[in-house]
């Protein structure tokens, strides 16, 4: 059984961090060749993306991103009992990105911090793991953190992903709320549905095969960057998504009216738009945001929360389906109340890059 | 096996519409090679048109084993898809 129901919890708030050089893809035409970018631009969709260069890291993104929420939200670092960093793009192999968050932003010692290996598919599964700690009971508020930099994965010569990926982090405020009522009165009250699903048999669909310990040194240096079989990846898309939605929808009892927008990963216009027709969706309920900051991995589905909902009229609760697809190969849906005061941030990531972790080389007797 | 089927007429324009290639420039014997939309992106159209219109999955390493034009037509004719 896959897919689960959980109270106890709300969104308090969801932050969105970009860094600040943007890359015109249209630019690119002499180095790439005009018509492999028209391509991207017209049917992958990606105009612009936001890349971090060798300066900032997904630490920093998702750092910046919660400063900005825990002020926005005056919620003392000392408040937050639960940080969770879903990531792919780490600083290190060791100490987790988490606890180099943890000591940025200062929090207390009585505060868990983890990160979680998960990329496209990632958002909603964060979430899942910080409402399952709410419910548990012991946290009060928890920071959920999702950011990736798959600009610094792709080789420079693959037209398909160097055209393709921007950098992105993110920020979730959840904090532990009253339980919902068997028949909940409000949307607020609602439980959220969960989905999670995984077939690690497409491993190499989308993979860096080289710089961790399998091949610590590989001899094609083309095994440090990303490979992608893109038509198989659409297989898999074309295959698990589709039910992913109709099946989180009935598990939840809804139906494909009952939820106010469905937010994609956003790894291709292309590919969403032929999920959206398989599915039945309507454009006015599938906000896109890849035209201007590109397929930023798992992140991308924050970023389109923030980018798209903060310019829209909440005057209510709204129901939102998120959804995330991708490396693994795992797949996962969540259906949560975005309550109307939650806090929408977005914005360009101007923070000074920091040395993560101390050296001690560099540290004087 | 699909419950539609194309012509073989059909089945060109099909082509032509994911590869964006001029319908007369596809023949049976044309080769992958020669028809530039045939690309990665082309790929993906195919397979998005074989789902959409006829409810296939053509999978990757399928796809990459065809070389010219009859391939997707042979493709079609063993899901039965191809109008006799």
């Amino acid at each position: 059984m896959s897919f689960s129901r959980i109270d106890g919890f709300r969104i308090a708030g969801v932050s969105t961090c970009v860094p600040p050089t943007r890359v015109d893809n249209l630019d690119l035409g002499e180095r790439y060749g005009a018509e492999d970018v028209r391509k991207v631009v017209s049917m992958a969709g990606v105009r612009h993306r936001h890349v971090v260069g060798d300066e900032l890291t997904a630490v920093d993104l998702c750092t910046e991103a919660a400063r900005r929420l825990l002020d926005q939200l005056g919620w003392a670092p000392e408040s937050i009992t639960g940080l969770i960093m879903v990531t792919q793009s780490p600083d290190h192999f060791l100490p987790s990105s988490a606890c180099v968050v943890h000591a940025k932003l200062g929090l207390p010692v009585e505060c868990a911090a983890f990160d979680m290996g998960l990329g496209c598919s990632g958002y909603p599964y964060g979430l899942y793991i910080a409402a399952t700690m709410l419910k548990a009971g012991g946290q009060q508020r928890i920071l959920m953190l999702h950011g990736e930099t798959p600009s610094r994965f792709v080789h420079p010569d693959d037209h398909a992903t160097s055209l393709l990926f921007g950098d992105a982090g993110s920020a979730t405020a959840l904090e532990a709320s009253p339980a919902a009522s068997p028949a909940p009165t409000t949307a607020d009250a609602e439980p959220a549905s969960f989905g999670l699903f995984t077939d690690g048999s497409g491993a190499d669909g989308l993979i860096i095969r080289g710089g961790a310990f399998r091949d610590r040194s590989p001899a094609d240096p083309r095994d440090l960057c990303v490979r992608m079989d893109g038509a198989g990846i659409f297989n898999f898309t074309i295959k698990r998504v589709p039910p992913l939605v109709n099946d989180t929808l009935a598990f939840a009892g809804l139906s494909v009216p009952d939820i106010d927008a469905y937010l994609f990963h956003q790894s291709n216009r292309f590919i969403m738009k032929h999920l959206m027709k398989k599915c039945g969706l309507s454009e006015d309920r599938v906000p896109f945001t890849i035209e201007d900051t590109g397929n930023c991995g798992g992140p991308s589905v924050a970023v389109t929360l923030t980018r798209a909902l903060s310019e829209r009229e909440r005057d209510r609760p709204l129901r939102l389906m998120l959804l995330g697809y991708g490396v693994g190969l795992s797949w996962s849906s969540a259906i949560v109340m975005l309550p109307p005061d939650a806090v929408l941030l977005h914005g360009v990531c101007a923070q000074a890059p920091a040395t993560a972790t101390p050296d001690p080389s560099e540290t004087k007797p | 096996m699909s419950q539609r089927t194309l012509t073989t007429q059909e089945a060109l324009e099909m082509m032509a519409d994911a590869f964006n290639e001029p319908l007369e420039n596809l023949l049976p014997d044309t080769p992958r090679d020669s028809i530039p939309g045939w690309d990665s992106m082309g790929a993906l159209m195919l397979i998005a048109e074989l789902d959409e219109r006829l409810g296939l999955e053509l999978q990757a390493e399928v796809s990459r084993e065809m070389k010219r034009v009859q391939h997707v037509l042979d493709f079609l004719a063993a899901n039965g898809a191809l109008a006799p």
